[in-house]
């Protein structure tokens, strides 16, 4: 592509430095939507903020440091791992445990969306081993043959029976043949009840807020997935709408509400913080961080309906450390390790074992573990939604509105 | 035209020596082709293909990207019009500013010249977030609001957009201005004096077209990255103002729509290539002889 601001060079040719400001910063990796340079820099500068500064308070106390996982057998694994993951999502500990026991250096990259995985696989010869992507793509990924068959006798520390059904075999992966849950979240709503008197609690009187009395203040994100699918949730649709007429109403009602709104980015945090925006569209992540620096900030999963995700382990077709891939999975996926990268990265898991093991502050958070009956009504973004050309025009139509 | 010819003259005269310059000119060769002209068949060839239902790239030969293109039409028509005031606004700003540093900078010209170079050592996207801060409703507008001007909302707005193109493209703009300005001959100046005209008559009649050399070019060095520009809109913008290189950015990243993408990439090269072209065209008519034609 023909992009070529000279801003954004120097961040991506420096994957460590870039690597280095996200784990000080504990960012949250789904504010890199849309350019993972932007994220970078958003949280090193919300540091001079005048107002509502960063300040990532002592990461939470550890789980206690359980039976360390069975060393894997000593096939010979190579020397490395190429791991495509999002930004804050692994604790550097935890991977140079895997080193210490395997002698296998696991080189991290960090995307800002599946979509950037997505080009990277695509295009082959990534030398990618490990991807972690959201749910919407894994379908895509296997029929176009990016993700291999899991061979499940290579992860002989995986229990089945461990993992919440909620999250396990899925209508986009049945059987979990290609994919196994490190994360998921939720899509919601932040807001700051300082500035707002409502109780926001569904899509629907936030779209209606945003546009009346809350104009010019509201946010929703750039990924057309959470802002058409909230929308469409907002007007008692399915986040995956897929009617033409439903859509058609979905974008009235957005163009409608574009002036109105205070941006269109999924760097929700600095406006937040900030109170230049007062309400926003925002992910699990998003939602804590600015929760725990500002008490009045609030994140909700709306009552009416909207998005659920899981980003997975998967392993690329074409991986060239094929056996090292395996090693890592097994041994980042056994409930200790598990347990350990929640700690870090404060989303939640889909393994019961590894969400007992946690510090109670973490587990009964309810941002970060929302109550089971809130989940229900919510919904997997489908891969038609991901791949829907319909959505993708209509999305640009929305920005381009006056 | 007379380097040309001069050149295959010499080769003429000398037949041994193009050995040498073929070998001279091979990295420069390489180089182009490697990194200009390959990516560029590849997106043309890209931009006859498919989109796959998953995101993939089927190779064909349809023009349906094409015939979509004007699906853009609203990106292109916001890249023009902030893009052209965008460009105004660095020329309004530089114009002066070039004129005082070359006319009455005196000893201090290096120095000046320099601290308007200055910003460009810091990264382009750090200086433009920077920005934020300061048109944020703690910037700016609080100032405003505390002198008694009521709720402003400045960031996120068309205005910024065409702000942080002002700012960030000011140098490109200055610099060849100021070039012009330096090498103006002042015996001119003093003819046209001399020949009884007004310091307002000098002006229009001498200074500005012999400037206008470094007016085009300035024009040229903002006004094309400006077509391209992706990062301003959106962090100025707040992503509500939407340029060409934000729909190039959505279709590669987002519905990862390649062949649409690319045949709006190649649209908008063959525009630019027309565009210098003319440039090119309109700088020979107007510079005077004895001077370089073009500054870029």
């Amino acid at each position: 592509m023909t992009r070529s601001e000279p801003g954004q060079r120097p961040v991506y040719e420096d994957p460590d430095e870039l690597q280095r400001l996200l784990i000080e910063r504990r960012l949250s990796r789904r504010q890199f939507l849309g350019g993972t340079a932007l994220g970078a820099v958003s949280l090193a500068l919300a540091a001079c903020a005048p107002t509502g500064a960063a300040s990532p308070s002592a990461a939470a106390p550890a789980p206690s440091a359980g039976a360390t996982p069975a060393p894997a057998p000593s096939a010979n694994l190579g020397d490395t791992l190429n791991l495509a993951t999002w930004p804050g999502y692994h604790d550097p500990a935890d991977l140079e445990a895997f080193t210490d026991l395997t002698k296998v250096a696991v080189n991290m990259q960090v995307y800002g969306s599946t979509e950037e995985m997505e080009a990277k696989i695509r295009a082959g010869n990534s030398g990618i081993d490990v991807v972690v992507p959201s749910n919407y793509a894994i379908e895509g990924w296997v029929a176009d043959g990016l993700i291999e068959q899991l061979d499940y006798k290579k992860l002989p520390g995986f229990v089945r029976a461990d993992w919440n059904d909620r999250f396990m075999d899925q209508s986009f992966d049945p059987g979990n043949k290609f994919s196994i849950p490190k994360n998921w979240g939720t899509t919601g709503i932040a807001y700051r009840s300082s500035k707002i008197s409502e109780d926001i609690s569904t899509w629907k009187q936030f779209f209606e807020l945003a546009g009346t009395k809350y104009a010019g203040k509201a946010v929703i994100v750039d990924h057309q997935i959470s802002s058409i699918g909230s929308a469409a949730v907002a007007l008692g649709y399915s986040l995956n709408v897929e009617a033409a007429n439903e859509l058609a109403d979905v974008e009235k009602m957005l163009t409608a509400l574009k002036p109105k709104l205070y941006a269109i980015t999924s760097d929700v945090q600095p406006a937040l913080r900030n109170l230049d925006s007062w309400m926003t569209i925002a992910w699990t992540g998003d939602g804590l961080q600015v929760g725990r620096d500002n008490p009045d900030s609030k994140y909700v999963v709306a009552a009416d309906g909207g998005e659920l995700w899981i980003d997975s382990y998967t392993v690329a077709a074409d991986s060239p450390h094929k056996d090292a891939a395996y090693a890592f999975l097994d041994f980042i996926l056994s409930p200790e390790m598990a347990a350990k990268e929640t700690t870090f990265c404060l989303y939640p898991h889909a393994n019961n074992k590894a969400t007992a093991l946690l510090a109670a502050e973490i587990r009964d958070n309810p941002i970060i573990y929302p109550s089971p009956d809130r989940l229900t009504k919510l919904e997997y973004a489908s891969s038609a939604t991901y791949n829907s050309a319909a959505r993708a025009e209509m999305w640009a139509r929305i920005k381009a509105s006056a | 035209m007379s380097a040309w010819t001069g050149r295959l003259a010499r080769r003429r005269r000398a037949g041994g020596r193009q050995g040498v310059l073929a070998l001279l000119l091979l990295p420069a060769a390489a180089w182009y082709l490697v990194f200009l002209l390959a990516p560029l068949v590849v997106l043309a060839v890209v931009s006859f293909g498919v989109r796959a239902p998953n995101g993939g790239y089927i190779p064909g030969l349809s023009l349906d990207q094409y015939l979509g293109l004007s699906t853009r039409l609203t990106a292109v028509a916001n890249t023009l019009a902030l893009g052209f005031l965008g460009t105004v606004g660095c020329l309004l700003v530089a114009y002066p500013l070039a004129y005082v540093l070359a006319t009455r900078g005196g000893s201090w010209k290096t120095v000046l010249m320099a601290f308007i170079v200055i910003p460009l050592w810091t990264s382009f996207l750090i200086r433009t977030y920077a920005w934020m801060f300061i048109l944020g409703s703690n910037g700016i507008p609080r100032l405003l609001g505390q002198l008694g001007f009521g709720e402003i909302q400045l960031l996120n707005t068309p205005f910024a957009v065409v702000l942080g193109i002002v700012y960030n493209y000011l140098p490109l703009m200055a610099l060849p201005i100021y070039v012009s300005l330096e090498r103006l001959d002042r015996s001119l100046l003093e003819a046209s004096r001399d020949l009884g005209a007004g310091s307002l008559a000098t002006f229009r009649q001498v200074t500005l077209p012999l400037s206008a050399p470094g007016v085009i070019s300035g024009c040229l060095l903002v006004f094309i990255p400006v077509m391209g520009e992706y990062l301003i809109p959106v962090l100025l913008g707040g992503g509500k103002t939407y340029f060409l290189g934000n729909a190039l950015a959505d279709l590669f990243l987002q519905s990862r729509n390649w062949p649409f993408g690319s045949a709006l990439a190649t649209s908008f090269v063959v525009v630019m290539v027309i565009v210098v072209g003319i440039y090119s065209w309109a700088t020979r008519r107007l510079s005077s002889p004895g001077r370089e034609g073009s500054l870029l």
